[in-house]
């Protein structure tokens, strides 16, 4: 990981129980981060460009994503992240859902989406792909932002 | 519409029978004409020769009379200067008087009275004839003064008026006769205009009638073919209306099915999620009770020890296979909503090498339960989707391989023929069969029939029903209870691409 500042989780999923099970599996691969949890996309946009302590301002981040949001659809966050004036274009986007249409997914990665895990319901399946993901988290190297200097 | 259209058939009948009608009044006016033109022609002719007979008739006559005078002239101008010239025009005269009298009397054989007018002529001219030949013979011989003397005797005299007068009213009668004639000549011919006018009248009026009874129907015609395309148009409309709306729901209810089955997916991935923490929570209890056992027994408590060894596991174990099967369930409608999503791609299918390779891919079962495949007749051809035709068959096969009577060697016969646009296969079994009650209800979703000793949801069926709708086509079954199960695919022969909605 980063070596002079610590990577931010951002978890943007509006379903508490998903939220905490993600968040336990993630512990469970050894992964300390700090995880901030947003459970709609107007907060989570709010923080991710505005907030003193967010990405924009304040180090590198990683972002977890679910498409079904209750305010907007997650693909339009991908896409406002992933636009070329947007200071977070380079930030990591892990699009972490239930939806496994291929049309949906072909659509998040032409937007710019690092990764697309469908949750498998079966739980052992959903922990292993999320503990893998906490080895994943542990060895990618997440870009510096330009602006975040201070 | 209706009305206008019973409408129209009467106008026709009402047409057909005008025009026949005029049609025949108009020939036969024509024939009239032709028959009175003929006629009077021929009239026409007869009274033409009739009227020249009458002048030939009274140039005759006319002929005689003057033949006659000159005669008379050459005698008395004999009488009075003796020169031998005057004799000659006498004698050349004279020779001609009979046989113009002869042609009076051929001419009017016809007519009595004037024969009997031509008799008394001829008597008259023989009885005058020798008076003047005898008078020329005595200047002739010499004697010119008995001659002159004969001449002043009346009887010469007498009988040149008397001759002149028969004559005239020879002529006279003649002209009686024409005037006959020439009035019946202008009778035929006013017949003949008269009839010419009245079969004129009667053709000019026929075909006035029928340009105004044709453009009448003419009329109507456009007026009904309007109203057809109107018609036609408003079904065209209509059709495409009722398309829309079908598709329309049809949209409707897959986006309905897509977002239910998404948003009961999430709330399963918790349940199962947490069900799992909380097994492995209770197997962190389970080692700590045994430790509990192992150190401090008298800690131990039964109630909290069957709790968690047997209460809690048999729990996480009903959640746990609810929740599979829920989820499967939604899986269920998850395909069957992107089912309807696929694009449509007919192809032309040998529908014997698609049941070849069915049987085929089930080989390993077949040969296993010991069933016998067989395509009965060759199969017609189609043109449809290969992927959703394989999917249908294969799963009515596959439910024939699984239902099998038990007992019995089992028997699985294909058929298909062609009736019209459409193509009809049959997959017959003589398995388990299905209660006539449950022919309905097995192609709905989740709903099985008899016993219930194989695995499954019961969405083979009704994923089988909505793909033969997609592909225009019917699914039904034919089956009795223990006596095998008949399954009837009704499909078009050629299905045409579907546009994009």
């Amino acid at each position: 990981m980063n070596n002079h500042k610590p990577v931010n989780i951002i978890m943007i999923e509006d379903d508490e129980g998903h939220a905490r099970l993600i968040e336990k599996n993630i512990r469970r691969a050894g992964i300390s981060n700090d995880i901030h949890h947003f459970r709609d996309g107007t907060s989570a946009l709010e923080y991710l460009h505005e907030a003193p302590d967010g990405p924009t301002h304040n180090g590198p981040a990683l972002i977890l994503l679910d498409l079904n949001l209750p305010d907007m659809s997650g693909t339009d966050i991908l896409s406002k992240i992933k636009a070329d004036a947007n200071p977070l274009k380079r930030t990591p986007v892990l699009v972490l859902t239930t939806t496994d249409d291929k049309i949906e997914i072909q659509r998040c990665y032409d937007l710019g989406c690092n990764v697309y895990i469908t949750k498998p319901v079966n739980y052992e399946s959903f922990a292993d792909a999320i503990r893998q993901l906490g080895l994943f988290l542990s060895v990618i190297q997440v870009p510096d932002l330009p602006e975040a200097n201070g | 519409m209706r009305l206008s259209l019973k409408k129209m058939a009467v106008s026709e009948a009402w047409f057909n029978r005008l025009v026949i009608g005029a049609i025949t009044l108009g020939f036969l006016a024509l024939v009239a004409t032709s028959l009175a033109a003929y006629h009077s022609v021929r009239e026409n002719q007869f009274h033409s020769s009739q009227v020249n007979h009458t002048f030939r008739v009274e140039r005759a006559i006319a002929e005689f009379l003057s033949t006659m005078e000159r005669a008379e002239v050459g005698r008395r101008g004999y009488l009075l200067t003796g020169v031998a010239a005057h004799a000659k025009t006498f004698y050349d005269a004279r020779k001609r008087l009979f046989p113009a009298l002869a042609r009076i009397r051929d001419l009017t054989r016809d007519n009595p009275r004037q024969q009997a007018d031509v008799t008394r002529l001829i008597a008259l001219t023989r009885s005058d004839l020798p008076f003047m030949d005898q008078s020329v013979a005595l200047v002739q011989s010499g004697r010119r003064d008995e001659g002159v003397g004969l001449f002043r005797n009346s009887v010469g005299r007498r009988a040149i008026t008397v001759l002149r007068a028969q004559a005239t009213r020879m002529i006279n009668e003649e002209d009686r006769l024409l005037a006959i004639r020439g009035a019946a000549t202008v009778g035929s011919i006013r017949l003949f205009y008269v009839t010419f006018a009245v079969a004129g009248t009667i053709l000019m009026l026929v075909g006035v009638g029928s340009i105004w009874v044709i453009l009448g129907y003419t009329r109507i015609l456009t007026a009904s073919r309007d109203a057809l395309r109107l018609l036609n148009a408003d079904l065209e409309g209509a059709v495409r209306e009722r398309t829309a709306d079908l598709q329309r729901a049809n949209a409707e209810i897959q986006r309905f099915a897509y977002i239910v089955s998404h948003d009961l997916r999430s709330p399963l991935v918790n349940v199962m999620g947490f069900t799992s923490e909380l097994e492995g929570a209770a197997r962190r209890l389970h080692a700590m009770m045994d430790k509990v056992d192992a150190e401090a027994p008298h800690l131990a408590d039964k109630d909290a020890r069957t709790a968690l060894s047997e209460d809690l596991p048999e729990a996480i174990r009903f959640i746990r296979t609810s929740t599979e099967k829920m989820d499967r369930l939604i899986n269920a409608i998850l395909r069957l909503s992107r089912e309807g999503h696929r694009q449509i791609t007919p192809e032309k299918l040998d529908m014997n090498a698609v049941f070849g390779s069915i049987a085929d891919s089930h080989r390993h079962q077949l040969d296993e339960k010991e069933i016998d495949f067989s395509i009965v007749s060759k199969l017609p051809v189609v043109v449809s989707d290969r992927l959703a035709i394989e999917q249908i068959l294969g799963n009515i096969v596959e439910n024939a391989i699984k239902y099998m009577s038990p007992g019995r060697r089992g028997r699985i016969e294909i058929r298909g023929r062609i009736e019209g646009p459409r193509a009809i296969f049959e997959i017959a079994d003589n398995g388990r069969g299905v209660e006539s009650r449950d022919h309905d209800r097995i192609f709905d979703l989740f709903r099985r029939s008899g016993v219930q000793d194989q695995p499954g949801e019961g969405i083979g069926l009704a994923h089988t029903r909505a793909l033969a709708y997609r592909l225009g086509g019917t699914i039904s079954i034919d089956s009795e209870l223990g006596r095998g199960a008949t399954f009837r695919i009704n499909l078009p022969v050629t299905l045409v691409a579907e546009q994009e909605a």
